[in-house]
């Protein structure tokens, strides 16, 4: 379901950040990204949730090729992505229950469903008496979870975080990680960005890691159920 | 662990609405200067539509008022410059009367009395008795039913030929001139309600921008979540149709006030009706009334080209 062939990425004259990154993602899969600091993890990640085009190769997404897509032809496709941002990237001006609500209110979902499902996700994450909360009234653990909300609402098939947990304390972040396995479960593509090494240990799902630019599969330790795989070239 | 029940169990209830915005856009500086300037706009417009309609009904007047009109004058003084009597002039213009009744092209005739024709010129000469030392001319007022060169040459010969020295008015040299003078005055109005317009257009495809570009952050998150340009697009018409229709209602309140003034200063219009008043017809007040609604077109196609255009140039 997405496709990386010898993908390049530089930001303007610099250098390449990412150099011929080559992987393929089957439907369904678990995998959490990891690499030092500055190894392009976000980069990669911005790439796969379309927010830039690569600089070169090839990548394909839901059976469909990106490059040179129209802007018109990435929004159906965007919104069948949920993507937790590293910096949240909450609207500032919109409360918890209306920043979650976003994704459904693009699609056009009735405001009766939207409703009822936003109220729903908001008290599953522990934010059910902070839906009118603005964003910067809230901690950043809280910022977070709205983030996460937001990203899941939708019951998007490719899901992609950026360290995700970094904000929460233990218990809210294995809720969170059991819920992105429930969708997983139910189909959705999922790629974490994270250091957390509690998850990584507890977590018995493959790695994509990030060295130097280029991109390595590394399976879980041995004794530990592995989720669906996949391919780096 | 319990997990949501939609993640688990897709539902739908309800049907879509149309909701407020997901930008600031209302909390952005400048919307009252905007409200403020379109309602100017609209002030502007209504006074300029009023002058226009104004200038179209004096000049249908004028030119309906002489339309297949004409005057034969019969002269109180010869070619030679001898002054004719009254009663001689009177003569004369009863033989071109007669005449002219039997021609083609004639609807009717109507020959002044002495005192229709003192009457005309006492606004010029005033009341006193001056008029009644002046030789008076011999006036036939004639009613067309064609313009048609030949038919009016015809009867030229016929009017000269009873009385040497008459001629036809037709009036058309001065009425020529003020109806180019009111058409000027007319398509100035209209190219000023252009200008307006377009100026009101530029202001929201200026404030459009620069709204886009303070909100570009939050623009390009609804992107990556999924926005289309066109729901994107449509958070800012909706936002400048409302800002339009609040000023220009407001502006054009304030110019059917202005205009109602001025009627109320020029009363009726002129004692010589020469110049018509103020009085706008019902389809012409409809006109104006429609103001609101016409500003609030134009700022709602304003903002959504300009919010596509600008959109296009993003990500």
């Amino acid at each position: 379901m997405l496709c990386f062939e010898h993908v390049g990425l530089r930001y303007g004259i610099g250098p390449e950040v990412l150099s011929d990154i080559s992987f393929m993602l089957e439907q369904g899969s678990f995998h959490f990204l990891c690499g030092p600091s500055g190894s392009g993890k976000t980069s990669l990640m911005t790439l796969m949730y379309l927010g830039r085009s690569p600089t070169r190769g090839l990548i394909t997404m839901f059976g469909q090729n990106i490059n040179g897509m129209g802007r018109t032809e990435l929004s159906p496709l965007r919104q069948r992505i949920g993507v937790v941002f590293q910096d949240f990237r909450l609207m500032p001006h919109l409360s918890a229950f209306d920043n979650v609500a976003l994704p459904l209110r693009v699609q056009g979902k009735p405001e009766k469903e939207i409703r009822i499902n936003v109220n729903e996700l908001l008290e599953w994450v522990g934010l059910g008496d902070h839906k009118h909360a603005l964003p910067h009234t809230m901690s950043g653990g809280q910022q977070q979870r709205v983030a996460i909300a937001r990203a899941v609402i939708a019951r998007p098939r490719l899901l992609m975080a950026d360290e995700p947990t970094g904000n929460l304390d233990d218990e809210i972040g294995f809720r969170l990680m059991g819920l992105f396995e429930q969708l997983n479960r139910m189909g959705t593509t999922i790629v974490i960005a994270t250091h957390n090494q509690q998850i990584l240990t507890r977590m018995a799902q493959p790695r994509l890691v990030l060295e130097k630019g280029g991109l390595r599969t590394e399976m879980p330790p041995a004794g530990k159920k592995k989720n669906q795989g996949a391919g780096a070239a | 662990m319990k997990f949501p029940s939609f993640i688990t169990a897709e539902r739908v209830v309800g049907r879509a609405e149309t909701r407020r915005y997901d930008l600031p856009l209302n909390n952005g500086p400048g919307s009252g200067f905007l409200t403020l300037l379109i309602g100017l706009m609209a002030f502007l417009a209504a006074l300029t539509l009023a002058a226009f309609f104004g200038l179209s009904g004096m000049t249908d007047r004028w030119s309906s008022g002489l339309e297949n009109k004409a005057t034969v004058e019969v002269p109180a003084r010869t070619a030679e410059g001898t002054l004719l009597a009254p009663e001689a002039v009177d003569e004369l213009t009863a033989r071109v009367d007669v005449a002219l009744k039997a021609q083609p092209g004639i609807k009717s005739t109507k020959r002044l009395s002495e005192d229709d024709i003192r009457a005309l010129i006492q606004p010029w000469l005033g009341d006193s008795d001056l008029p009644g030392k002046v030789p008076l001319p011999g006036l036939i007022s004639l009613d067309l039913s064609s313009s048609d060169p030949e038919i009016i040459g015809a009867l030229e010969k016929v009017v000269t030929d009873n009385a040497p020295g008459a001629r036809i008015d037709r009036h058309e040299s001065w009425l020529h001139d003020l109806l180019r003078f009111t058409g000027g005055l007319r398509t100035a109005a209209f190219l000023l309600s252009l200008a307006i317009g377009c100026t009101a257009a530029a202001a929201v495809a200026g404030a459009v921008q620069a709204r886009m570009a303070i909100h570009s952050a939050d623009v390009e998150l609804l992107h990556l979540i999924g926005a289309s340009d066109s729901y994107i697009a449509g958070q800012f018409q909706r936002h400048f149709l409302i800002l339009a229709l609040k000023g220009a209602a407001a502006g054009t309140l304030a110019g059917g006030l202005a205009l109602l003034g001025t009627a109320w200063i020029m009363g009726g219009g002129s004692e010589s009706g020469l110049l018509p008043g103020l009085a706008l017809t019902p389809p012409q007040m409809a006109a104006i009334l429609f103001l609101p609604l016409a500003a609030g077109l134009l700022a709602t196609v304003a903002a959504r080209q300009t919010a596509l255009r600008t959109l296009s140039r993003m990500l």
